[in-house]
Parts: C-alpha cells; sequence; structure tokens
C-alpha cells in the first residue's frame, strides 16, 4: 500500500518534470523563432515576386526570379566588390599591425617595465573614440588628396580604428600562453620574430581568426565612415541598404532579396566566431 | 641573465612589432581628433569661402550651451537628452531582459545552442539592413505585419516611425544588442560552479533569491562589461537613425553624432560640428567614468 503510493508520487514528480521540461522548450523555441524573424522574414521574401511581397505571408511558391534580378544589376557587385576589398584588405592590415603589436606588449621588455601596460591602456581608450570625432579632419583630408574616390582613404580609416580592437582580443589570447616558451626559446637563439611567427602566432591561432573574423564582420557592417567618406564608385554595402530608406513599403523582394545577400556572410562570420567573441572581448575585462 | 648582451638589439625588434600600429591609430584616430578640437575653436564655414578662418574661441561651443532665457533653451539640450534617454533606456532594457533571457537560455533543453544560435543572429545585420527591413517589412502601416495585424484586430495603425521616433529607435537598437548581452551573460552563468549550484539546492534557496542573491552578483563583472561596451558602441551608433527616422520628426530623434553629420552636410558649418563633435566624445567619456564608478563601488559592496 504505502509502496505503491511512493511509486506513483515518484512518477507523478517525474511527469511534473517531464512536463515543465517541454513547456520550457516550447517556451525558449518560441522566443528564439520571434527574437529572429525578421531575418527570417527577409530571408524568404527574397524567394517572392513583388506581387507576391506586396502583403505579409509566410507560405508561398518560391521562385529566384528576384535574386536572378538583383544579381544582374551590375551596381550591386560593385558594392560587394568594394565591402569585400574593405574586408579583406582592411582586416588584413588590421591584424598585421595589431598581432605583432599585441606580441610586444605581452612578452616584450619595453623601456620601462609599466609601458606595456600604458601602451595598452592607449589602445583601449581608442576604442572609445566615436568615429564621429574623427570625420571632419579626415574628409577635409580626402577632398583634397581626391582620396574619396579611391577606396584606399576608407580602408585606412577602417585600419585605424580597428587595430585597436585585435589588439585587445589579441592580448588576452596571449595572454594565456605560458612565459616560459618564449624564454625557452630566447636561450636556443630564437629571434624576436621567429618566436611571434613560429611559437605566439600557431599557438593562439583560433584566437588571431576569430579576432580577424569579428573585424571583418564590423568592417563589413561599418556605416558611418562608409556612407561619408565615399563616392559612388567606392561606396560599400551599408550605404547600398540605406539607399532604401525612402520606399515606404514598397519593392519588399527586391529589398530582401539584397539585403540578405548583405547581411548574410555576417551572420555565418559572426556566428562562428561566438565562443571567441565572448572570450576575446570579456576575458581582459572581467579579469581586471 | 643569459640576453644580457643582446638585450638593446631585442628590445629594438619589440619596439618595430609596435611602432608600426601605434603610428597607424595615432595619424588615422588621435591626430585628427587633435585637429577636430583645433577646427571647434575656429569660425569655419564651407558655403562661406569667402570668409577667412578667424580664432573664435569657444563661440561654436557656447552657441550650443548658451541659455539665454528659460523660454529658449538651446536644440542642443533636447539633443544631449535624447542622445542619453535612446542610450540609457536601450542599456536598460538589455541588461534586464537579457539577463532574463540569459536564465531561460541556461537550462538543460535539447538542442538549447540551436535557439541561442539563433537569437545571437541580429547582433550581426548591418545597422542600415535591420532598420529598412522593420520599417518596410514591420512597422509600415499598411504593407507591414505590425499593420496587416492591427487591422486584423480592429484597431488602427499608426505611424510608430513619426510618432514614436525614439520609441521605434530604442526597439531596434535592443533587439540588435541584447543578443550580445545575452551572449555575455550566458558565459558568466554557465561559468559559476556546479557544486555552487547544486549546494544552493540542498540549503534550500528558492528561486528568486538564488537568482538575484547569488548568480546575479556572481557575473556582475560581465553585466559591468556587457554594459560598458553596449554604451561605447551605441553612443556612436548613427545608420540606424539616418535609415529610420532620419532624425526626425524635425529634431525629435537627433542624436549627437547625427547632429554632427548635419553640421557638416547640411549647414556646412565645420566649426560647429567640430564643437558638437568635442562634445560627443566628453560625453561618452563622462558616460563611461559614471558607470565604471558606480559599478566598482557595487562590486566592492558585494566582495
Amino acid at each position: 500500500m504505502s509502496e505503491r503510493t511512493l511509486v506513483q508520487v515518484q512518477r507523478s514528480i517525474r511527469m511534473r518534470h517531464v512536463w515543465k521540461k517541454v513547456l520550457m522548450t516550447a517556451l525558449v523555441y518560441g522566443i528564439a523563432i520571434a527574437y529572429f524573424f525578421p531575418i527570417l522574414y527577409m530571408f524568404l521574401s527574397g524567394f517572392k515576386t513583388e506581387q507576391q511581397a506586396v502583403m505579409p505571408a509566410i507560405f508561398f511558391k518560391p521562385t529566384l526570379e528576384t535574386y536572378r534580378k538583383v544579381l544582374s544589376d551590375p551596381t550591386m557587385y560593385q558594392y560587394l566588390r568594394n565591402s569585400l576589398f574593405q574586408v579583406l584588405v582592411g582586416t588584413g592590415v588590421s591584424l598585421l599591425l595589431g598581432v605583432p603589436a599585441s606580441f610586444a606588449l605581452v612578452f616584450g621588455r619595453l623601456k620601462h617595465p609599466e609601458s606595456n601596460g600604458k601602451f595598452y591602456l592607449w589602445f583601449i581608450t581608442t576604442i572609445l573614440l566615436p568615429p564621429v570625432a574623427v570625420l571632419i579632419p579626415l574628409f577635409t583630408w580626402y577632398q583634397q588628396l581626391n582620396l574619396i574616390n579611391t577606396p584606399y582613404g576608407l580602408m585606412m580609416a577602417y585600419v585605424g580604428f580597428h587595430t585597436p580592437i585585435v589588439v585587445w582580443m589579441v592580448h588576452s589570447f596571449f595572454s594565456d600562453l605560458p612565459g616560459e616558451i618564449f624564454e625557452a626559446a630566447e636561450i636556443d637563439g630564437c629571434s624576436k620574430l621567429q618566436q611571434l611567427t613560429r611559437i605566439a602566432i600557431p599557438l593562439a591561432r583560433t584566437g588571431i581568426i576569430s579576432a580577424g573574423l569579428l573585424v571583418a564582420v564590423f568592417i563589413w557592417n561599418e556605416f558611418f565612415l562608409g556612407f561619408n567618406l565615399t563616392g559612388n564608385p567606392t561606396a560599400t554595402l551599408p550605404v547600398y541598404m540605406s539607399r532604401f530608406r525612402e520606399q515606404q513599403g514598397m519593392f519588399v523582394a527586391q529589398l530582401s532579396a539584397s539585403s540578405t545577400i548583405a547581411v548574410l556572410p555576417a551572420i555565418i562570420l559572426g556566428w562562428m566566431t561566438q565562443k571567441a567573441l565572448v572570450k576575446g572581448l570579456t576575458m581582459g575585462a572581467v579579469k581586471g | 641573465m643569459s640576453y644580457g648582451n643582446n638585450s638593446m638589439k631585442t628590445r629594438k625588434t619589440e619596439y618595430r612589432f609596435l611602432m608600426p600600429a601605434i603610428v597607424v591609430v595615432a595619424i588615422m584616430t588621435q591626430f585628427p581628433f587633435l585637429l577636430t578640437v583645433i577646427f571647434s575653436t575656429l569660425r569655419w564655414n564651407l558655403s562661406r569661402p569667402d570668409l577667412p578662418r578667424t580664432f573664435n574661441g569657444f563661440d561654436n561651443y557656447l552657441n550650443f550651451l548658451k541659455i539665454e532665457s528659460l523660454q529658449h533653451i538651446p536644440e542642443f539640450y533636447s539633443i544631449l537628452w535624447q542622445t542619453v534617454l535612446i542610450t540609457g533606456v536601450t542599456l536598460l532594457l538589455c541588461s534586464v531582459v537579457g539577463f532574463i533571457l540569459a536564465l531561460l537560455l541556461d537550462h538543460d533543453i535539447p538542442g538549447v545552442n540551436i535557439a541561442r544560435t539563433l537569437m545571437l543572429g541580429p547582433f550581426f545585420v548591418m545597422s542600415t539592413a535591420s532598420g529598412v527591413i522593420w520599417k518596410t517589412t514591420i512597422f509600415n502601416t499598411t504593407f507591414g505585419w505590425y499593420g496587416v495585424i492591427a487591422k486584423a484586430l480592429g484597431a488602427t495603425p499608426i505611424d510608430l516611425v513619426s510618432y514614436h521616433p525614439i520609441g521605434v529607435i530604442i526597439v531596434l537598437f535592443t533587439w540588435q544588442w541584447m543578443p550580445f548581452f545575452i551572449l555575455v551573460l550566458l558565459a558568466g552563468l554557465q561559468g559559476i560552479p556546479q557544486d555552487l549550484v547544486d549546494s544552493m539546492r540542498i540549503d534550500g534557496v528558492n528561486w528568486l533569491q538564488g537568482v538575484f542573491k547569488i548568480k546575479l552578483p556572481l557575473i556582475m563583472n560581465h553585466m559591468r562589461v556587457a554594459i560598458m561596451l553596449g554604451l561605447v558602441f551605441l553612443i556612436k551608433e548613427f545608420g540606424l537613425i539616418l535609415v529610420t527616422t532620419a532624425g526626425g520628426p524635425g529634431t525629435r530623434s537627433y542624436t549627437l553624432p547625427y547632429a554632427v553629420y548635419m553640421q557638416v552636410f547640411s549647414a556646412n558649418n565645420v566649426g560647429r560640428a567640430s564643437a558638437l563633435a568635442v562634445m560627443t566624445v566628453v560625453l561618452t567619456l563622462i558616460l563611461v567614468n559614471l558607470l565604471y564608478r558606480s559599478i566598482v563601488k557595487r562590486n566592492a559592496r558585494y566582495s
């Protein structure tokens, strides 16, 4: 008698547990899908014709017509090419400058022992600087040097703003490496450059790659400098997207297909970096 | 020391590693900022090339700051207030709702990583794209989801973008930044040692106490980092405002970066725009500093 009730009680507790879990799962997925909905709907609407896209609908007969139209527009390629240039060259140069600098800041013996910390802090404070604070001088220089119609001016501005982010993130990954390796390498006659390229970079490569991917996402999405420091031939994708702002609910399919092309690479790269993003951005700050 | 002899040489290599980054960052960011500070003391209007550029001290600043009578408070103060309001409310929503969602996503649910990944998506969407997407497919009163659903429920949809510009901007900023808060806070929650959670349960700590008296204080540092980074990035946001409200109606949704942009490219006034830009930097530094202090104080109380 009492044994049976015990079993029943256990079962009802287990059932309550199961129900709780089912409800929790439904809630979490419901919220996640609702949160992601604007992106999902944009993705779907790219496969509609303009007529289909006028009124909101989730179920429809998909077509590639709109993508065909968007991709046959040569200006789209121009924006895409400009964005790719900024991302590849901008990220590459930022890494080229930022990685050796972080190495020197973590393992280098500078003139004064406290210099390492001071220079590191200097890079961090640069991250606080909003781009509006540099826009006007850059704009006047670029007009005089005629850099507005070349991609190099914008690229240099991106390097200036993203090198500190590389330093910040890579610094935290280098700080995880044991300093003894480099002391041993030094005794074995390894030059600083070899220590950097043969030991530090291979050991911290996942961190460095994620820093690069994050900077790539930032540059791909950057609008303020891209908008103000480029002319028509050098404008990037975010500038292209901003040109849809006046169209009052029209051309939804075209807008959706174009923004899917503009948004999807960043989302995918971003998802790939998510683990390192937390570590790189919070490590130094959470510890200190 | 084994490297005593060549320490001068290695030190040189170290500076060779460090200096290129410092030089480029200085030329592209710090040096132009110093020029902006200098420009802010000049009388310089691009549409009047006939007038000489002359030094006029703090006139550009006073033009924004000087209150001549209480009936005519300069527009600068409402722009400043809008900037602080948008940033502050967004950060508040992100930290409160973000914390709740992080707690939810901390459960052991089948395929929870898919849900986490979906919720992270908006963070990586360029702000101009998210602005036009929300504006055309959601907020539009005739063709958007909001308009269609409101009509189906028998309500009259209103043009939210012009009637509640600040609300719309806050919603979009929150949508974009909450995923970042969730990501960071979730990392904090998952760093809490399991035996602590177990002993909480054995000691009969109830859910509310567990969350607010134990978990929240433990991840306060993560919260601090998220708010700090959110503040730094939100205060300079420009693209989303341009594509959704364009600062309007009138100047009701201007923020400081937007006002700088309008001063340069509409009013062509380099001097005044520079003064506004300098004040944007000052505001950023003040807010970061205030935040840092208040949180350090709270940390000290808990530890």
